[in-house]
């Protein structure tokens, strides 16, 4: 329905060649991360549901969008990461076979709420729309071989993403100050790990939870990467101050890494529980889904398997109002609102460029938007066809902003200040809190420790082979795993906590038998079989990065 | 340095009303930001907090309380009228905080919940972890070394852990004798900005009393952008300090932006404020350029990693006010038999039998009348029958 609107308009020029008209520059980034969840020893795991949400619910819409628009010929660019954890997870085939049994499982349920909901046809409208969308994941889903990185790959080959890696299981960086090496062993892996996965070396790095600490860029440097981004106050609090604020890029003193600052104006729009777009009455509830709502014995083969109720992913209601009457969501309302609220954002995008261009002069200002990618989808239903709108909007109907990778920046742009960046998070309160408190600092002790341990390791075992071999990167990968600062953030929330609990222990436990066994030379060979098979990310990893 | 570091001791110790002491320094204007930071527990916060109150073996158990019974402490102070009145957050979170009772137990872990409060479906969901429940030993509670990690928190806030043997404790007793009975375990924290640190050229330091089984400590440093290093040791009755341990050195960030400029990329007061208040969402209103960090928090909207995980990073589940409610609503299930191998419609859409030739079929029943024909054809399309259920829903 959108294209047949934008068909008629003229076609617009490429978004390489710069238009005299344009003022400044929108980078958005989309950051998409999932810890490492996979569980062969049981046939059906809760946490793994995460996945299967995130890829019906965020990665495929997204990639239907990415196709429409480069069917209707709308240049776009955008700048998506892709943590190395996600990566393993979307290429697995044990994950892709279970994510396949699950989408059975949601479309066998659209048929049975096609037929419940015959007498109810605002209903029944909504499950016809579920059904088609699950079809739509199937195909999508096959179309790839089962493996969505190829479509991100296949449109980042186009020009169109510029995808960015991450830190190998997303670790947070300001909190690991005493274990360097475990710093540039995320790195260093991260970005072997991406070129395998697509063909050549990344350019830009995701910090985990955009958590920086001076000194860090130069693991990057040493990794090949050119660009990272901070929060806003990672810039504005550098020293000396940046001569543009957060409207221009900085090389970092001493490794010469550029560092794009987040605007929180443009990000406010999105991101606001109070202000923000996915609040509107017209959007649909996230907290009503009949996997609360219907009779127990009906909805009992589609929920967690030990009785639990879940979300299923079927929702009927529009948020309505702040009361607790819910109303049925009405799928034309909701569409018209996005394309409302996209052509919102692009108005007080004008505005603010206007502004900056102003008072920068002699530079063109690029604002940065960086989200979770899990926003646009799975907590904001109508996400991806915000992102549609704006994207189409921005192309056909307006000349003062373009869309721009920070790739493409740099190269319009090469020279640029050089400050000291300040430490920061984009987490609550701006820095280190959210994973450095009451619920989660004890983690530290043993992350610290086992990171010391894998360097006494690497320095006595240099040149190894066998067996030992084998332990010694499984060791490696039992450390990177607990070193996730999902199991920090999830302490900290208070949500999920046991499996956080038991997944840090798990790692840490494991890490330590290996170190002891490794030393003693005893290693339990049927033992490691087994981890290996569990915890089989990155098989290609080489225990020596850890230095 | 005595001086100093006597003035900061005292300021570590607020219940003894030092709290404000040690802002003697500052401008009015930074000791209100100052208190404001710490004091100003929106209601997030405070259930964050509350949340995360943990104690785990018993490391905690002494420190933490003392860690927020500091900022209690802060709000019940001078500015307290001041703050409660212009920030009701402050009183509410005081009053919410007052509600934690329950105690519960998961794993080793004790987590506090304010009364009334239902935990999460999708905590409870995980409680029982579809039988994953791996026997799995603990995580050892010390390494067996004597060692001090020191981590930033933020601009103003330090954290330490430490472990010390129970061999070197013994030593020090040999050589210490009497004295050992007498000291205090204590941090020394070091103030050592823009100098190589050889032990005894640090700007000023302060010191921490540590319980005898205190294994970390948030620690408040009160300026932000300097670098710190601190020493666990004893501290003995007749004045001495004796080093068991020394940490890493850290370097907080500053609270605001750099006093420093640059020459090639000059960038004039004003502008920079302009740039500020843009970046941080306060449209092209000018700001002063020392604007508190504060004000920018109010106004920021930070993740915190995985989205998908938890709560939603933009919209939470709207709460009742009082916790009752009640939902009714009517199904109709339709069932019946009939030969295997025959057509049957129901409504006039087609379905499909059991190998017996039951069916039975599940409708959302609304309030009205619904008639449903059912219709049964067999397979040579010889015998029909047409059987039409009424149904009448009223709500009252």
């Amino acid at each position: 329905m959108l294209h047949d609107f934008y068909d008629a308009r003229r076609l617009r020029y490429d978004l390489r060649n710069d238009n005299k008209m344009t003022k400044g520059y929108l980078c958005l980034v989309l950051h998409t991360h999932l810890p490492y969840v996979r569980h062969p020893e049981f046939d059906d795991f809760l946490e793994e549901d995460w996945l299967y949400e995130a890829i019906s619910e965020t990665y495929i819409p997204l990639i239907d969008v990415f196709e429409r628009l480069v069917r209707d010929r709308v240049d776009f660019r955008l700048t998506f990461s892709l943590t190395p954890t996600l990566i393993s997870m979307l290429g697995d085939s044990l994950l892709q076979e279970r994510y396949l049994k699950h989408l059975d499982k949601l479309i066998e349920l659209a048929h049975k709420e096609i037929e419940r909901t015959r007498f109810e046809a605002e209903f029944n409208r909504l499950a016809h729309l579920y059904l088609e969308r699950f079809e739509l994941c199937r195909d999508v889903f096959n179309r790839y071989q089962r493996n969505l990185i190829s479509a991100f790959k296949k449109f980042q080959d186009m020009g169109k993403l510029d995808i960015i890696t991450c830190a190998a299981t997303h670790s947070y960086f300001p909190l690991m100050q005493v274990s360097k090496s475990s710093i540039r062993a995320q790195v260093k892996t991260a970005v072997t790990h991406y070129e395998r996965a697509f063909g050549r070396p990344p350019r830009g790095i995701w910090l985990p939870e955009c958590g920086y600490n001076p000194g860090d860029d130069l693991f990057l440097k040493e990794a090949g990467i050119k660009y990272f981004f901070s929060d806003a106050h990672g810039l504005l609090h550098g020293c000396p101050r940046p001569k543009y604020g957060v409207f221009a890029p900085v090389y970092c003193k001493g490794s010469g890494v550029a560092c794009f600052g987040r605007d929180l104006e443009s990000s406010k729009q999105v991101w606001s529980s109070i202000e923000g777009y996915p609040g509107d009455y017209n959007y649909r509830e996230f907290y009503r889904d009949i996997g609360f709502d219907l009779d127990y014995d009906y909805i009992k083969p589609y929920i967690s398997s030990d009785g639990t109720r879940v979300n299923t992913g079927i929702k009927y209601y529009r948020i309505t109002g702040s009361g607790n009457d819910k109303k049925p969501y009405v799928y034309e309302w909701a569409r018209d609102k996005a394309a409302e609220h996209a052509a919102n954002f692009i108005f007080n995008r004008h505005r603010q460029i206007e502004y900056l261009y102003e008072i920068l002069q002699e530079k063109k200002p690029i604002i940065v938007s960086p989200y979770d990618t899990e926003l646009f989808g799975h907590w904001w239903f109508e996400g991806p066809l915000w992102l549609e709108f704006l994207i189409r909007k921005l192309y056909f109907d307006q000349e003062i902003i373009r869309m721009i990778t920070a790739t493409e920046y740099l190269e319009e742009n090469p020279r640029n200040q050089v400050i000291k960046p300040s430490m920061s998070s984009w987490g609550y309160k701006g820095y280190s809190e959210v994973w450095l408190q009451g619920a989660n600092d004890w983690l530290y002790r043993h992350l610290h420790e086992a990171s010391r341990r894998m360097n006494e390791l690497v320095f006595g075992y240099p040149h190894t082979n066998g067996i030992v071999r084998r332990a010694l990167n499984q060791a490696l990968r039992e450390l990177f795993l607990a070193q996730s600062s999902d199991w920090a953030f999830i302490l900290a929330t208070g949500t999920h906590t046991s499996y956080a609990l038991k997944r840090m222990k798990e790692h840490i436990l494991r890490f330590t038998r290996l170190y002891e066994d490794i030393k003693a030379n005893r290693i339990d060979e049927r033992w490691l079989n087994d981890i290996e098979c569990k915890d089989n990310i990155f098989p290609e990893i080489d225990y020596r990065v850890h230095q | 340095m005595a001086r100093i570091s006597k003035r900061i001791k005292k300021a570590s110790h607020p219940a003894a009303g030092g709290a404000l002491k040690v802002q003697k320094g500052l401008s009015f204007l930074d000791k209100t930001r100052r208190v404001m930071r710490k004091a100003v527990v929106s209601p997030v916060l405070s259930t964050l907090k509350r949340r995360n109150e943990v104690k785990k073996g018993r490391s905690q158990k002494k420190s933490a309380p003392k860690t927020f019974a500091r900022i209690d402490k802060k709000m019940t102070f001078g500015q307290a009228r001041y703050l409660t009145t212009s920030h009701p957050a402050v009183g509410g979170a005081i009053a919410k905080a007052t509600r934690i009772q329950k105690k519960m137990t998961f794993g080793q872990v004790q987590y506090f919940t304010p009364a009334g409060e239902p935990r999460r479906p999708e905590a409870a969901a995980t409680g029982e972890m579809q039988g994953y429940r791996i026997e799995m030993a603990e995580l050892p509670k010390e390494y067996g070394k004597d060692m001090i990690v020191l981590q930033v928190r933020d601009p103003w806030w330090l954290h330490a852990y430490w472990e010390v043997r129970e061999g070197t404790l013994q030593k020090l007793k040999h050589e210490l004798l009497a004295l050992f009975n007498t000291a205090k375990k204590a941090l020394r924290v070091y103030d050592v900005s823009f100098i190589d640190f050889n032990g005894s050229n640090a700007h000023r330091y302060f010191d921490i009393e540590l319980t005898r089984d205190c294994l970390n400590y948030y620690i408040d440093t009160g300026a932000p952008g300097r670098s710190w290093c601190v020493d666990l040791g004893l501290k003995l009755s007749d004045g001495r300090f004796i080093t068991i341990v020394r940490s890493n050195t850290v370097t907080t960030p500053l609270d605001g932006p750099s006093w420093i400029s640059d020459e090639e990329w000059m960038v004039p007061d004003e502008l920079f404020a302009k740039l500020y208040a843009t970046a941080v969402g306060l449209g092209g209103s000018p700001v002063k350029i020392k604007k508190p960090w504060l004000e920018l928090q109010k106004r920021r909207f930070a993740s915190g990693g995985i989205s998908s995980i938890g709560i939603s990073p933009v919209r939470k589940k709207e709460e009742l006010k009082r916790k009752f409610w009640l939902a009714v609503n009517t199904e109709l299930i339709l069932y019946g038999a009939t030969e295997p191998d025959a057509k049957v419609t129901v409504a006039g859409s087609p379905i499909s039998l059991r190998t017996d030739g039951t069916f039975s079929l599940r409708f959302a029943l609304p309030d009205g009348k619904q008639v449903i024909p059912v219709h049964a054809k067999s397979s040579d399309g010889i015998d029909q029958r047409t059987i039409t259920p009424v149904v009448i829903k009223e709500t009252k």
